[in-house]
Order: C-alpha cells, then structure tokens, then sequence
C-alpha cells in the first residue's frame, strides 16, 4: 500500500496560531493582603481567570491555547489566529450585502456563545474579525475584557476607541462590569464601515473621536445616516439593501436597553438561511471526530521546538531594554521604589506575532498518513502486522519521552481515539497507561482509569458547596498553602475552585470529615481539570473509596495504625537489613509516614512528581502505596542504616530529592513480587478487594501490631504450591510427629523446639539453614498450628536478615479443607 | 541506642560546657504559624506559603547559653483539631512547650489556653510553657491585646512573647528565655531525657526533673 504524508493534513489553513502579549497592573509598595499573605501578582490572576476561554469551542471565534507570564507582569496570550483581519480589507475590496449579511450572522454566532458565557467581548473591531479564505469569519481577541477582570487588573483602558458604545464612556470606562448590548454597538459599527466601505474617522484624534461618539446621543433619526452623511456616503446609503440597514441601525441604537439582544438579532428573517445551511452538519447520527485539534498541534509545536517568548522577541514584541534604564530613580529606606514606572505606550501592543509552524512540518513530514488513523484492535495478524511500526521509545526516560515531539504524537492520536470509545475501551486504556500516559491527555486518562461515568457534572452541580460549615475556616487557611508554587492552583480562581470542591466533597461524605491534607490529595485533580470542576470533583470522590477508604473518618486511628503496621511488615518483607535498623533505633512510621499515606505522598511532592507516581498508582491497588513508601526508603536506604534516631527523622522532616522514575520502578517492582494477602488489610474497601474464608480476615489490630511478620492467606500459599512450587520454602513448624502424619507438599519440617532462639544465627535451625541461606528469592512461609508461638520463629528469621518471611494465617488446619488438596502424608524428609 | 553523650564531643569549641538536649513541642490552632517560627529559629527561613503540617514535623537546633549548649529536639504539630488524639504523643516527655497563638485572630487565643490547660494536666510537671503571640507584623489586624495575653500569662505562669515568624522578631528571644528558664543542673542524671525521640509511642513517664545534661 503507498501511503502518503500527513502534511497536507498538517497545513490546514485554521491551525495556524499567533500570540498577544500586555503587561498585568502591578501592585505597589508593600504587597500584603488581609491574612498576611503576599498578594497575588496580577499576571497569575489573570491566567487563572483566562483558562476557561480555553473550553470556547465554536467555528466563529479563534480558540484560545495558552497564558504565558513572561517578566515583570507580561502576559502572553496565544490563540488561534488564521485569515486576515477586515480592517485590511476595507476600502481596497468591495463587500456585497449578501457577504455583509453573512459576516453580520457569523458575529452574531460568535457573540451569541459569549455572551450564553456571561463574557463581554468589549473590543470588537474590524481589526479582530478575520476573514478566512472559505469566506467565514472568526473572532480574535475576545477574552481580554473577561481575563483582565473587566479592565482591573491591567493599567490600560480595555476598549476600541472607535468601536465603543456611548454609555461605556458615560460609565465610566472603569466600572467592573459591562453590559454585552456595547458589542452589539460594536457590530453595527463594524457593519455600517463594511457596508459603507470607509474607514470611519479615519483623521479623527483620540478626543475627537471619542466626542463624535458622544455626539451621537444628540441624533435624532437614524445614526447610520448619519455617519453615511460625514463620509460622503450617503448614496451608498441609500442603495443598502433594507435588510442590511435594519440591522445596523438597530445595533446602533444609543439606548442600550433599546438596542437588539444577540438571539434577538438572529431571528431577523435574512439570516435564517444560514441557520438552514448549518443545519446539515448536524444531521449526522454523531459528531464527526476531529483527526487531531489545534490544541494537539501547539503542542506538538512547542516539544518540536516553538518557543512564543523567543518567537516573540524575534518579531520585536518583546523588546528589552538595558538594565540601567529600569533602574528606580528613588528609593527610600523603607523599601518603596519612586520612579520606574514603565512606559504606558509598552503596556498593550495591538501587534500579533504569528507563530511559524515549519519546524514542526519539517519534523513531521516523514510520518505516513496511516499513523493518524491507528488500529486500535484486529483480529487478523496480516492486518495488525501491515501497521507501521510504532514509534519506539520505550528504552528512553519517561521525562525524553515526554518530550518528545513525534513519541507524543503517537501517543496523543492513538489514546485520544481510544479515550472517544470509552468506557467500551477502558481495557485498552489501561494496557496503553501501564506504558506511560500522554500529558496532554492525563486529565481524561486519569477520569477513565477511575471510572468516571458520563454524568458527573449534573452531581457535582446539585451539591451545596455554598452554605457556610463549621470547616470553612480550616479549608481557608490550607487552600493559600497548597501547592501555590502553581499558577493555577495560586490564583484567585484556584482557590474558589479547590474550596468549592473541598465543599462538595465533604457534604457529599457525611461519614467522613475534612482532614489537613485532602487540600492536597485534591490539588492534581484540580491541577489537570482546571476547567471541569465536576471532574475533578468525580476523580477525587472515585480516588478516595479505592485508595483512601475510611482514612478521612473522624476517628482514623484504627485504620491508619493498620496501614502503618502493613508497611512495616512490608519493610520486614523486602528489606530485613533496614527493617531491623529502623527497628533497633525505634524509628516507627507512625512519626514520618502518616502525611505519606494520608495524601498518598501528594502533600510530601510537588505536583509533577506526583502525577508521575499517580500515574502508576491508578493502576494498582490500594496497597501500593505503602510499596512507594518502601521505595522511598530503599532510596535512601544508604543513609538510614548508618543513621541513628534524630539524623534519620531529620531526614524525613525535609525529604531530600527522591528520583519519582526510580520510585515507580521499584514500587512496580516489589507491588508484582509480593504475595496479595501480604499486604491486605482488615480496613481495605471490600468492595475492592472481596474475601473468603481461604483469605485473611478477622485479624485483630492489637494482633497485628505484635507481629513483625506479614501473614499469609491459605489462598496464596495454595495458588504457590500449585503454580510456582519453584517460588516458595515452606516451613513446617510443628512437631514432627504431626509432620510426617500430615504436610503441605514440598514443605521442610524445623520443629519450633528444636530451635534455639538466643543468638541471631541462621546456622541455629540445625540442616536446614542452607536452604535458607541460599533461597534466593524465594518466599518463606512459616506454617504452623494452633499449638505452635507464630511471632518468635518468623522475627528469628527476620532478625537473620532472611527477607520475604510470612506466616500462613490460620496455620496448618487452614488447609485440610482446601480441593484438590495440597497436603500429603509420609512425607519422606 | 548508644548514650548521647558522644555529642559533647562535637568541635563547637564548647566541648568543656555542659551540653543539655530539651524535647520542645509546639502547639496552637492551625495556620497560626508553628511551622514558620520553628523554620525562622531553625533555619533563619521564612515562606509565605509555609505548607500546612501533617502529624507533625521533626527538626533540631543547638544555642549556646554562658558556657551550655542547649540543643532543642522540636517536635512541630499539626494544628488541626483532628490531629488533636496525635498530640500527646508528641508533648509526652516534652520539658518545654510554645503555644502559639495568631494576635490577628482571638478564636487561636482561645484554643492557646485550652493547649495551656491541657498541657497543665497532662504534661509533665514541670514543663516549661511559653505563649507566643505571634504574627506581630500584622499589629494594624490586631484582635489580641498585648496586655490581656500577658495578664493571663502571667496568672499562669508562662513565658510570653509577641512573635513575628516573618520579620524574626523575638523568635530567637522566646526559645533562649525558654532555654534559660530550663534547669541545667549537673546532679540530673543523663540518661532520662536523652531517650524522650524513641518514648513517643510507649506510655512512660519521663524523668520527675524533665532535663538531662550530660558533660
């Protein structure tokens, strides 16, 4: 089969982009709120506010992709940005009325969505509707008046002189809200310059021009003929189809409460013939699935290379100037600096710097185009064999691979059509996330492998996070401590957000109640659905029944010292060495794990290590945790054995740097090495985890908590002797007689009284002790009865330094019940 | 473990001084800055965004008083209430306590005093507590008066202080008066107290004389 590149695919005229930038207002003098916090810097707000505009999905307005802060307050927008903007149009083409028609129902559209949003456009001007070669426009620029806060967090008036309606100056240009009926004023100016094909007072200065606006309010009759009069246009008045000129003189209506809503608007009778056209599309059964969205490419864009800040400064919107100019002219001793005001004019620079994607084409020219339409699954070996290869990247570091522009690609294509055939394709979401999970996807990737279902938005919306509880006070101070080295997580809308689902997931759990750190269990969450509270919301109330239960109850003692008592006994499993040295100075975990396990290490790492090891986590059970926590500790394995009580602690108090790839890799590696019932628990969530009586339950705390040795469920040991006889050294225990009367196959007898218990040397259990010594990585079930001490022979063996020692729960008798039997009897030894 | 008199040995130039080694708990509502004061004194750090503590956190730091060294073994809680059932395991054995208070919130003044009760009780005998208004740079926000903390300071016998974690101010001051308040005499043994990291979760009484110098 020839197959060809994907780059046409690639240049497709809408997936081009370009970016803005401004300068946020910055705060002066001393910086601090209220509650003695520094206050946020304006940037970081207006980054928080802004990524909602991000969900803006609509064939009329450019999407936004990214909010950049840069030096000093500088913000960056990059957004979608493809055709050519009208005002270069006017007076050098013609516009017909059936064109104008059309390019008014498209804004219309595009102002309908944000005002549906609750956000005001503001600037609409000829300068930001661009026309695009099929003839559609699309809107640039709309969200600025809405990320800066309505004009308050940046220094620089938030309009467009010309385009602006008469009550905003009456206003007040400052006044922090805005009525969407100025964007409606804004669209009959735009349409009266097209349909007169001038530009408007083009000679004008800044004040005339903002008095002729005011002049307005005077008119009697119509404004658009006005303005038709001025610019010796009024033929071209006269000649306008009916129409056109209704709606213009609509819009242009000096009565705001008179002037038309967008829904008002399009019902006019002319537009009604587009609405018919659109229609079509939509008669598809389902939507048509997008190959790959504008935001997959700035992605790409950027691992392949695009840098805006760079990319802006080479098109001299970024200009920097000699450190000696910015110097203050004054500073007086208190700390408050006179004199660096910059200069007002660089505030806002209407300029867009269009981003050059050949880099990137260039990079991927050499991809054939079946890479974008991958079998997911087939029956037929020829067929799945006829695929190319798949890029191979799996020898490289987790952090290359995620850097790398053509593993993503891949990696984003294939797991975002797996993700649109969810939940039908959660098994091959979970097989494709065992390798690694794109970060573009994470977010929905971490919802799947959680099990979210369709509707958690009506959910999240029908809980109060409203009405005032007696927690509030303790989620409000932990929220402005709470991994706020993030953009997201630091800004203003942050912090409503993380609150308003910390709310809802306390009234939702009455059984449970808000404990320190479940601000931070939460922050990942947040972190990847920024914009889908509801989300975020469904993840963490998946996350806790299966990793967390009942940790958050008001009284949790039981069930954390349970979890503490498991990793112990995991220490003593895997790594005798550093179990019995932590033993030895008392070093429990009781004085350093809790914060580990009760925010599953999340409130212990910053947040990209944490989705890293998550990563993982989502693919295992609740008992991996504690094998993360032994992965830490054999990281720094080294220092805690030559360690006494205070160094180690101290160790803990401040966490040296712990390589999260590593981490994983070990954790995976001991999570696939240890039997399941070594690690289960009486307080684990059944619903997760079911049992039988071959299992371990009933196994009281006060019992656990004297054993320095897991157990062992009757299933497991009779799951080794069956399948991996080669795995297991059973010792039996019990008194000879028994013994060879009756035993488990393949099992060893060291009768419990023939062991002298004094000094710590293997060589004491007499003929067998080679066999210990040289078990390898076998693992050492102690079996024993009801008649026989089940703590003192496995904590000899444990404090030998002999590792995976276990005792069998339910000791000899266990077994005789179990078919096909694993016993026999006249067992030769 | 082996007996801790190896720290005198310790090339501070104060080898023939007594070395004394006092477990110091700090206790207070949540958000009122324990971490920030212990990180101040500790590290001479301080972070806006100090993270909240969970259980609690363990740090160390040695002054020198006269010709003694005074090495304190601080033991940081968790302020949330919840944690509460954690607590004695770390004021347990403890021969000094800062209850910290946030002088731009009265309701933190008034869990101080139930820390203070509760610390009278159960606590040692003679622990030595100190109240730390801290927050001082916020006066303007003020809720507490400096003279209604140090009235009930005094009627209870405690060390008062108003902090600030983030302009250092009396931080060093609250854990040197701390430190000269505590008794050095040489007559004690020193073995009791030296042990108090290991005691947290065994239910001993500690030393009746709740110090220990070793030379």
């Amino acid at each position: 089969m020839t197959v060809g590149t994907t780059l046409p695919l690639l240049k497709d005229p809408q997936m081009q982009f370009g970016a803005t930038t401004f300068f946020a207002k910055q705060h002066k003098g001393d910086t601090c709120g209220s509650n003695g916090l520094p206050l946020t810097p304006n940037s970081i707000i207006i980054v928080g506010r802004a990524q909602t505009l991000k969900t803006i999905n609509c064939p009329y307005l450019c999407q936004y992709l990214d909010f950049i802060r840069g030096k000093h307050e500088r913000t960056i927008v990059v957004s979608q940005y493809c055709g050519t903007p009208l005002a270069e149009l006017i007076e050098k083409r013609r516009f017909e009325p059936e064109e104008i028609v059309q390019i008014a129902y498209q804004i219309l559209e595009g102002l309908k969505v944000l005002h549906g949003r609750k956000i005001v456009h503001r600037t609409l001007s000829n300068d930001n509707i661009l026309l695009q070669s099929s003839g559609d426009v699309k809107l640039f620029n709309y969200g600025l008046f809405h990320m800066s806060k309505f004009g308050s967090l940046v220094s620089f008036p938030v309009f467009q002189v010309l385009y602006t309606a008469p009550e905003v100056f009456l206003n007040g240009i400052n006044r922090l809200s805005s009525d969407p009926k100025c964007d409606i004023w804004s669209l009959g100016v735009c349409l009266a310059e097209l349909a007169l094909n001038k530009v408007l007072w083009s000679s004008l200065k800044l004040g005339q021009k903002i008095r002729k606006i005011l002049s307005m309010l005077q008119v009697n009759g119509s404004i658009l003929e006005k303005i038709a009069r001025e610019h010796n246009s009024y033929e071209q008045y006269l000649e306008m189809p009916e129409d056109l000129k209704e709606i213009i003189e609509e819009c242009l209506n000096v009565l705001p409460s008179h002037r038309p809503t967008c829904d008002l608007l399009l019902k006019k009778p002319c537009f009604q013939q587009f609405k018919a056209k659109e229609g079509e599309g939509f008669r598809k059964i389902c939507p048509p699935f997008e190959i790959f969205t504008i935001h997959e490419l700035y992605h790409w864009w950027q691992l392949a290379g695009g840098d805006v800040l760079l990319e802006l400064k080479k098109q001299g919107l970024i200009r920097s100037s000699p450190p000696i100019l910015s110097l203050p002219s004054l500073v007086l001793i208190e700390g408050v600096v006179l004199g660096q005001d910059r200069n007002p004019a660089t505030l806002y620079d209407p300029r867009i710097a269009q981003m050059p994607l050949d880099a990137l084409y260039q990079r991927f020219a050499h991809i054939p185009f079946p890479v974008f339409y991958p079998l997911i699954h087939s029956k037929s070996e020829i067929i799945a064999d006829a695929d190319p290869p798949p890029y191979d990247a799996t020898a490289l570091p987790l952090v290359i691979k995620e850097k790398d522009p053509e593993y993503q690609l891949h990696r984003v294509i294939l797991l975002r059509r797996l993700l649109h055939g969810y939940p039908f394709t959660k098994d091959f979401i979970v097989e494709q996330s065992a390798k690694d999970i794109p970060p573009l996807l994470r977010g929905e990737i971490w919802a799947a492998l959680l099990n979210i279902q369709a509707d958690y938005e009506t959910t999240y919306t029908r809980i109060d996070k409203v009405t005032h509880t007696t927690t509030d006070r303790q989620i409000e101070v932990d929220i402005p401590r709470c991994h706020q080295y993030n953009e997201l997580l630091s800004s203003a809308d942050g912090h409503k957000k993380l609150k308003r689902i910390l709310k809802a997931w306390v009234y939702q759990n009455s059984q449970y109640v808000y404990w320190q750190g479940l601000d931070s269990l939460t922050a990942p969450f947040l972190y990847l659905n920024f914009n889908d509270e509801g989300k975020a919301f469904a993840c963490l109330s998946a996350f806790v029944p299966k990793f967390l239960h009942n940790f958050f109850l008001k009284d949790n003692s039981v069930v954390i010292e349970e979890y503490l008592c498991k990793f112990s006994q995991l220490i003593a499993f895997h790594d005798p060495d550093l179990a019995n040295h932590l033993h030895e100075i008392n070093f429990y975990p009781q004085l350093f794990a809790i914060p580990w396990f009760l925010t599953l290490f999340s409130h212990v790492f910053p947040l990209y290590k944490i989705l890293h090891l998550w990563d993982r986590l989502l693919l295992c059970d609740s008992s991996f945790p504690i094998h993360i926590g032994l992965s830490v500790l054999t990281q720094l394995r080294d220092r805690l054995l030559t360690s006494g009580f205070n160094e180690c602690i101290l160790l803990f108090s401040d966490l040296p740097e712990v390589d999260i790839e590593k981490c994983v890799l070990l954790s995976t590696s001991t999570y696939q090495n240890t039997p399941r019932s070594v690690t289960s628990r009486e307080h684990e969530n059944g619903k997760f985890h079911k049992k039988d009586e071959l299992d371990i339950v009933g196994l009281k705390l006060e019992e656990l908590k004297k054993e320095r040795c897991p157990r062992i469920s009757a299933n497991d040991v009779v799951n080794f002797v069956r399948n991996r006889p080669n795995d297991v050294l059973l010792i039996d225990i019990r008194n000879p007689t028994m013994y060879s009367r009756c035993s488990v196959m393949g099992s060893i007898n060291i009768p419990f009284s023939s062991v002298s218990f004094s000094d710590n040397i293997i060589d004491n259990i007499g003929l067998h002790s080679a066999a210990l010594k040289s078990k390898g990585h076998k693992v050492v079930v102690v079996i024993g009865d009801a008649d026989t001490d089940l703590e003192t022979f496995p904590t000899f063996l444990l404090q030998c330094n002999i590792s995976k020692v276990c005792v069998l729960h339910g000791g000899f008798n266990r077994l005789l019940s179990v078919t096909p039997t694993v016993l026999t009897s006249n067992n030769a030894m | 473990m082996a007996n801790r008199s190896g720290t005198a040995q310790r090339p501070n130039g104060q080898s023939q001084g007594k070395i004394c080694q006092f477990k110091l708990v700090l206790l207070g509502e949540s958000a009122v800055g324990k971490s920030s004061l212990v990180l101040r004194f500790v590290k001479g750090q301080f972070h806006e965004y100090q993270e909240s503590t969970i259980g609690a956190a363990f740090l160390t730091q040695t002054i020198c008083l006269d010709d003694t060294t005074v090495k304190f073994e601080i033991w940081d809680t968790a302020g949330q209430e919840r944690y509460h059932s954690l607590a004695p395991m770390y004021y347990r054995g403890a021969q000094a306590a800062i209850v910290v208070y946030d002088i731009t919130n009265q309701d933190t003044f008034g869990r101080a005093k139930t820390w203070v009760k509760e610390l009278q009780r159960q606590a040692s005998p003679n622990i030595v507590i100190a109240l730390a208004g801290n927050k001082q740079d916020l006066a303007n926000k003020r809720m507490v008066e400096y003279e209604e903390a140090q009235t009930y300071a005094e009627e209870n016998g405690l060390l008062f202080m108003e902090t600030s974690a983030k302009t250092a101010m009396n931080v060093n001051d609250i854990f040197l008066a701390i430190a000269k308040k505590l008794p050095k005499n040489e007559q004690n043994t020193g073995q009791g107290g030296s042990v108090q990291g290991r005691r947290l979760t065994e239910g001993n009484t500690e030393p009746k004389t709740g110090a220990n110098c070793c030379k």
